[in-house]
């Protein structure tokens, strides 16, 4: 027996007055309440003459055992506490440790402790800006950034302009020297040519690059100063609230060609009420420039970016290093990010850190699965190191630099149209031969973690691929289409209901996203779907009462 | 009226903090995700609630915010020590002060609890310098602090064994309390502006040391004010700072010691006169429960006072999210970090509402018909849902309950006529008990919880699954309870089984008794035979099969058209209707839809949950009738949300227009015997089965003709010679010829101004000939008329009624 089981003898008379005893063995430390202490006198009471228990033997079991307990427990206690004490007398502890350990946690976790770090300026700006877009002067914030992003949209079209002009005039140059071929010029003129217009035509991109960033620069801190500055007046006058009633809102810029809205309720007994639309639609539509048109959602994006109800698109993009779709990144050029960092910076930097990622499983896997949500700041870049998880591929292709199928990586946005954040999911899905995927595939994992993400960062409207693809092709038959968008719809609801015990933000709406050249036929079958694997709410009918 | 115009202090006040997040997608042994830790600490915290002692600072609630935040929410007026300690302290005053918080852990000790932050912050001290402390239950919500990422308690006032990893022990806080005591007496903060590592560092050095007061006396340079202590209180304050544990004195201890004993009424806690406002006399969770329905949201307190920051959450979303769990993102934000702040709760609002109430508000007289504790008839005319969130009104219930419940059972026909008006959902737990005539005996401390038996295995799986989406249910305590109480049931009922289903029974009693178990398990106990006899016998079939034709019975009874069509596509109750009835709708419905459901329930009989589910149908009947075999099995395989309060009114409408014998059942527990004139027991199952209209007795007939002949309507089906004979008054000869009913037509009777004769009433079918009258009463059904029945035997037995009510020629 060790020294933390001690052995509770009960002493009775039975109803025949002869002497008994009955014994349970106690697990110290006793940690458990009075629940335990009722287990164990039911225990003993079993072991005891059945008459006992009609005789309210418990009570008097239960007064002794839990004496006894208490005291067995105190000494306990008592005892390991002074072991420790003599481990740390003959230094078999380490007390610098002890200390060290103390103070890090005290620092890391409490306030008071804490080294303080003031709001970063884009706390600061966004709260300004936050500040400032629920205010009156959100037309002239709204009118200033169309005047810059037409700005730099010109400039795009002029640099187009003039390549394609290059193009033409150099094609023409060509044409006359392949004619003359072996005639005049030889294979060689031919090439220095090409090498001399390819330099040209780099030339003239990288003069507009260049012109463009300093620009975008330029505009991005104008732009932050003016903000700031106003929100300095705004204190000093009345702030107004956001003007009631304005009708923009109410537009949308791009009218989809296809489109099916539901309300839903999910859960067993508890009902949550979500949106479900789905649409067909280029996934670009979603992310495209903000100011272009005289649309008027910018309005509503302005409203939403740094509000707790934000927008996201999931876009899916093949494992070659951190790429995103290109038509997004120009859409995402078209004018100056004036809240975050350009989409080429935030690309470039998602490269590098997929690079750390890689580097930091291989060498120290041990540090990820141990450290919890705290203390895991010695590894600077990752917060929440989140265990570590046996969905992964095969640990040994830790050292490649890309990301896997089902991963994802983030970029946010101010200047697209109906996204502030676009989750680019790895899908090395090929074009041309449509596979069979079952719901424990990485990329319907990945899916999920979305939508933890999303729950847990307050995105509440969401746009997925139906068919997690964004183009239709040959193979992609009627049946397989359904089988598909079955899969993700059903994977999908299981993600929703679940979400309801993650205890972040409801996601209100889900935007079921089908390819833009997806036929008539097939967009109403597969919307049919909808409300078979999703249950439709009830329309409320409001009867007279007293009829 | 007598409260005074000063603003009162505010008595309540909230915390704050994160629990620790689950790393990744882990799972727990049973395979299920892992409860949130939040959740965990809810269930935790609960216990801490009935904690009621001077000494100890009440708690009143516990929230769950977004992203992990726990908010506690607990009793807290008075200075704190820190704030008292300023000046100097007499040592009687500082001794009163060592006495009660050994009072207070004593209590705790009693408890299995053990504070663990004891320091002079959280000692609270009123006017009479009566202790109580604050926030002692930190500890113990967090599981000895494994749910949140903090430290629990200020370095200052650990003892060296909690560096070094002991925990729960009750003399950690002994220590503490040294420390706090000793810092008291010497007159100085010890270890002022000292870094965390150098006050660690000084504890542990202690180890090596005989005297640790006289030691810190020495370091402070207060050795002068240490020789003057008075030397028995010294001595004390020494054996608490000891370092071994084993040495340091147990609370018991301390309070007999004789330095305390020979002058106890000046340490003793002393009973604080009454308060002048009336309201501060009602007990603190009544309190708090008004003062959230004067609007009073304690996030948006926490959040005025910049304790939730809202930071945009965009600027804290990650750049990659793995598969394998890494993510890489932003900094951890430090609006995260634990912060103490206690953020006191302003009562002007409820002061506000409640002023103008009469005094005798507060403490209704229910005994003296001169002052009636009438609200307005105009308050009965709102839905429940606003009457349940008007102040002054549940002000006005919760009050008078209280007041009854202290009465009862002596006062429980007044609570049943007053819980028929509304239930106040405050005090919705110790009502119900009383509407089953719950009394506690303490039966529920000897029934056998723990053994293993073979329906443990069901139990285990059913119980994840009970309406999890409810915090208190979800958790890990919730768990454990529930589980106690289905085998105590189970234990308890030898002649019965574990069904599934219930688990969901017994779910919104543990909600609404999650502190008192047993008054859950009573409830339950009582609760089943009255709704649900014999349910749960190992073979049920007989029951359940005769519940079901009773409900058929009784839709073609008030929804002939829709019971035409249900049995015309052979979508009978057996598909849909035994989980709605084997749980009472528990297992259907949300815990919140439930609870108004029952309310109800509770105050009709055994027959009042077959007109619950005609209500059901009778809401989705639009959809039903337009739906084949197909869609009726897909519509209730997920039951579509359903307007309880309208389900609520159509079912107590339509029980109380219902003969009771025509909601007859044979398997219900009955109080008095049946005579002749019921239904008697050679109804089987067979004719039930056989019969589309339910049976009337002759009792009730009589009782119609006698007090309401405008509400029935009787069809005389025997022959005009017959008839002519002898009849009941009133009654309408519709002689029984077979060829009339070939298609379902009223007309086809030749019975003028049959229909408007038959309108709103009771059609009752009387006949000698008892197959006549099934099927007269099924042609009738099937012509869409409402309330049809038959007089179960017939014509002959109204010859046997005395007094004598027919009509003979």
């Amino acid at each position: 027996m060790t020294d933390n089981i001690v052995k509770f003898i009960y002493k009775y008379n039975n109803h025949e007055n002869t002497e008994c005893e009955a014994s349970i063995n106690i697990e110290l430390p006793f940690e458990r309440g009075d629940e335990c202490l009722d287990e164990l006198v039911t225990r003993l009471l079993n072991d005891m003459d059945t008459m006992q228990r009609y005789l309210d033997e418990h009570e008097k079991v239960k007064a002794a055992l839990r004496k006894f307990i208490i005291d067995a427990n105190q000494i306990y206690l008592d005892k390991f506490a002074e072991r420790l004490f003599e481990h740390a007398g003959n230094n078999e502890l380490d007390l610098e440790a002890v200390i060290r350990k103390t103070e890090r946690q005290y620092k890391d976790e409490i306030i008071q402790f804490a080294d303080r770090i003031g709001p970063s300026d884009e706390d600061i700006f966004a709260q300004s800006f936050h500040r400032l877009v629920h205010s009156s002067s959100l037309e002239e914030i709204l009118r200033r950034e169309r005047a810059y992003a037409k700005v730099i949209s010109d400039m795009n079209t002029l640099m187009d302009e003039e390549v394609e002009y290059l193009n033409s005039t150099q094609q023409k140059e060509m044409d006359n020297k392949i004619k003359q071929l072996d005639i005049t010029t030889t294979s060689d003129d031919i090439n220095n040519l090409l090498a001399q217009q390819y330099s040209t035509q780099n030339y003239i991109r990288q003069r507009y690059e260049s012109e463009l960033q300093a620009k975008r620069g330029h505009q991005r801190n104008e732009y932050r100063d003016w903000i700031t500055c106003q929100v300095g007046k705004i204190f000093e006058t009345s702030p107004a609230a956001t003007p009631l009633g304005n009708r923009s809102s109410m537009f949308i810029s791009q009218q989809p060609s296809m489109e099916e809205s539901f309300t839903i309720h999910l859960g067993s007994q508890l009902k949550h009420m979500h949106n479900i639309r789905i649409l067909s639609a280029d996934v670009t539509d979603l992310c495209s420039p903000l100011h272009i048109d005289e649309s008027l959602n910018g309005l509503n994006m302005a409203l939403g970016l740094y509000s707790s109800s934000l927008c996201g698109v999931v876009v899916l993009t093949p494992s070659i290093q951190a790429q995103a779709n290109r038509s997004i990144i120009k859409n995402a050029n078209m004018s100056t990010e004036f809240h975050f960092e350009q989409i080429d910076n935030q690309l470039e930097k998602i490269e590098k850190q997929i690079c750390n990622l890689s580097v930091n499983d291989s060498t120290s896997p041990s540090v990820n699965s141990n450290s919890s949500a705290l203390g895991n700041n010695d590894i600077p870049l990752n917060t929440g190191t989140v265990g570590s998880g046996s969905a992964g591929g095969s640990p040994t292709k830790m050292a490649t630099t890309k990301l896997k199928t089902g991963d994802f990586f983030i970029t946010k946005h101010s200047n697209l149209s109906q996204s502030h954040v676009i989750f680019h999911l790895i899908s090395d899905e090929p074009i041309n031969s449509p596979s069979e995927i079952n719901s424990r595939h990485p990329v319907i994992l990945g899916l999920r973690n979305i939508l933890k993400t999303a729950s847990r960062h307050d995105v509440t409207t969401l746009t997925i691929p139906a068919l997690m693809r964004h183009e239709m092709s040959e193979d992609m038959t009627v049946q397989w289409c359904m089988r598909r968008a079955e899969l993700v719809f059903k994977c999908a609801k299981g993600f929703m209901i679940e979400s309801a015990s993650w205890g972040g933000a409801e996601l209100s709406t889900l935007q079921l996203l089908l390819p833009h050249d997806i036929s008539e036929e097939l967009f109403t079958t597969l919307a049919g779907m909808v409300p078979n694997v999703f249950r439709v709410a009830n329309p409320k009918i409001l009867v007279d009462s007293n009829k | 009226m007598h409260q005074s115009s000063s603003k009162p202090e505010s008595r309540l006040a909230a915390i704050t903090f994160f629990a620790k997040t689950h790393p990744g997608d882990v799972c727990g042994s049973n395979g299920l995700p892992l409860t949130p830790n939040s959740i965990a600490i809810l269930g935790r915290a609960q216990r801490l609630k009935d904690l009621k002692h001077p000494h100890l600072c009440q708690y009143l609630d516990f929230v769950r915010g977004k992203h992990e935040r726990t908010i506690v929410v607990s009793e807290y007026f008075g200075t704190t020590l820190l704030d008292k300690s300023r000046v100097a302290l007499l040592d009687s005053l500082i001794a009163r002060i060592f006495y009660q918080i050994v009072c207070a852990l004593k209590e705790l000790a009693e408890q299995n609890l053990v504070v663990h932050n004891l320091e002079p912050k959280h000692i609270l001290l009123d006017d009479c310098n009566n202790v109580k402390i604050f926030n002692y239950g930190l500890y113990h919500m967090t599981k000895c602090g494994d749910y949140v990422p903090f430290p629990i308690g200020n370095v200052r006032y650990m003892p060296p064994e909690r560096f070094l990893g002991a925990k729960n022990n009750i003399k950690s806080d002994i220590w503490s309390l040294g420390m706090i005591v000793a810092e008291l007496l010497l007159q100085t903060t010890i270890w002022s502006g000292m870094k965390i590592s150098n006050i660690t560092r000084k504890i542990l050095s202690f180890l090596q040391v005989g005297n640790v007061f006289e030691k810190i006396a020495r370091e402070h340079n207060c050795l002068e004010r240490y020789a003057q202590i008075n030397g028995e209180l010294r001595a004390l304050v020494e054996t608490c700072l000891n370092v071994a544990p084993s040495k340091r004195p147990l609370p018991t201890e301390l309070l007999s010691h004789p330095y305390f004993s020979k002058d106890v009424t000046t340490y003793a806690y002393t009973e604080p006169p009454k308060s002048n406002v009336l309201l501060l006399r009602c007990p603190l969770e009544q309190i708090y429960y008004w003062w959230q329905l004067a609007g009073g949201d304690v996030q948006s307190e926490l959040k005025k006072e910049g304790l939730i920051r809202s930071e945009a959450p965009i600027l804290a979303i990650p750049q990659i999210v793995c598969l394998n769990g890494a993510i890489v993102g932003p900094k951890r934000s430090q609006s995260y970090l634990m912060d103490d702040r206690v953020v006191p709760l302003k009562l002007n609002n409820l002061f506000e509402k409640l002023c103008n109430l009469p005094a005798m508000a507060y403490f209704p007289l229910i005994h003296s018909p001169k002052f009636p504790h009438n609200f307005g008839a105009s308050m009965a005319q709102l839905p429940l849902v606003i009457r349940e969130k008007d102040i002054e009104y549940q002000f006005y219930r919760v009050r008078l309950f209280s007041r009854l419940l202290k009465g009862y059972p002596y006062t429980s026909d007044m609570i049943r006529k007053e819980a028929a008006k509304d239930i106040p959902p405050y005090l919705r737990g110790p009502i119900w008990a009383c509407l089953l005539d719950v009394i506690p005996i303490g039966s529920y401390e000897k029934i056998d919880k723990f053994t293993p038996t073979s329906t443990d295995r069901q139990i285990e799986v059913d119980i994840p699954r009970c309406h999890q989406y409810d915090e208190l249910l979800s958790s890990p305590v919730g768990h454990c309870k529930l589980k106690r109480l289905l085998k105590a049931w189970v234990t308890a009922h030898p002649q019965y089984v574990y069904w599934q289903g219930l688990d969901s029974l017994t779910a919104p009693f543990l909600y609404l008794n999650f502190n008192n178990e047993e008054l859950a398990f009573l409830s339950l106990y009582k609760f089943i035979p009255k709704y649900l006899q014999w349910f749960f016998l190992r073979d049920n079939s007989a029951i359940i099969k005769e519940y079901l034709c009773k409900f058929s019975q009784l839709t073609a009874f008030h929804e002939p058209i829709l019971a035409k069509h249900l049995s015309s596509i052979n979508f009978i109750p057996e598909l849909f209707a035994i989980p709605w009835f084997l749980t009472m709708f528990s297992h259907v419905f949300p815990l919140h839809k439930i609870m108004h459901l029952w309310d109800k329930l509770m105050l009709g009989d055994s027959s009042y949950p077959l007109f619950i589910g005609i209500s059901i149908l009778k809401q989705l009947k639009s959809t039903l009738l337009s739906s084949g075999f197909n869609e009726c099995i897909l519509l209730f395989s997920d039951l579509p949300d359903i307007v309880m309060e309208n389900c609520v009114l159509e079912s107590q409408k339509m029980y109380e227009c219902t003969p009771k014998s025509v909601s007859h059942r044979l398997h219900v527990l009955r109080e008095e015997p049946l005579t002749e004139f019921d239904i008697t027991t050679d109804v089987t199952l067979a004719h039930l089965q056989a019969e589309m209209c339910p049976r009337i007795s002759a009792k009730d007939f009589t009782n119609l003709l006698h007090h309401a002949p405008n509400d029935m309507c009787a069809l005389d089906l025997r022959s005009a010679v017959e008839y002519s004979h002898v009849h009941v008054p009133h009654s309408l000869n519709v002689p029984f010829v077979a060829a009339q009913l070939s298609e379902p037509r009223l007309d086809a009777l030749g019975v003028p101004q049959l229909e408007e004769l038959m309108h709103g009433r009771i059609v009752i079918c009387i006949s000698n000939t008892h197959e006549h009258a099934v099927q007269f009463s099924k042609f009738l059904v099937e012509c869409g008329v409402l309330r049809v029945c038959i007089l179960h035997k017939g014509f002959n037995i109204l010859h046997t009624i005395e007094p004598n009510i027919l009509i003979s020629n």
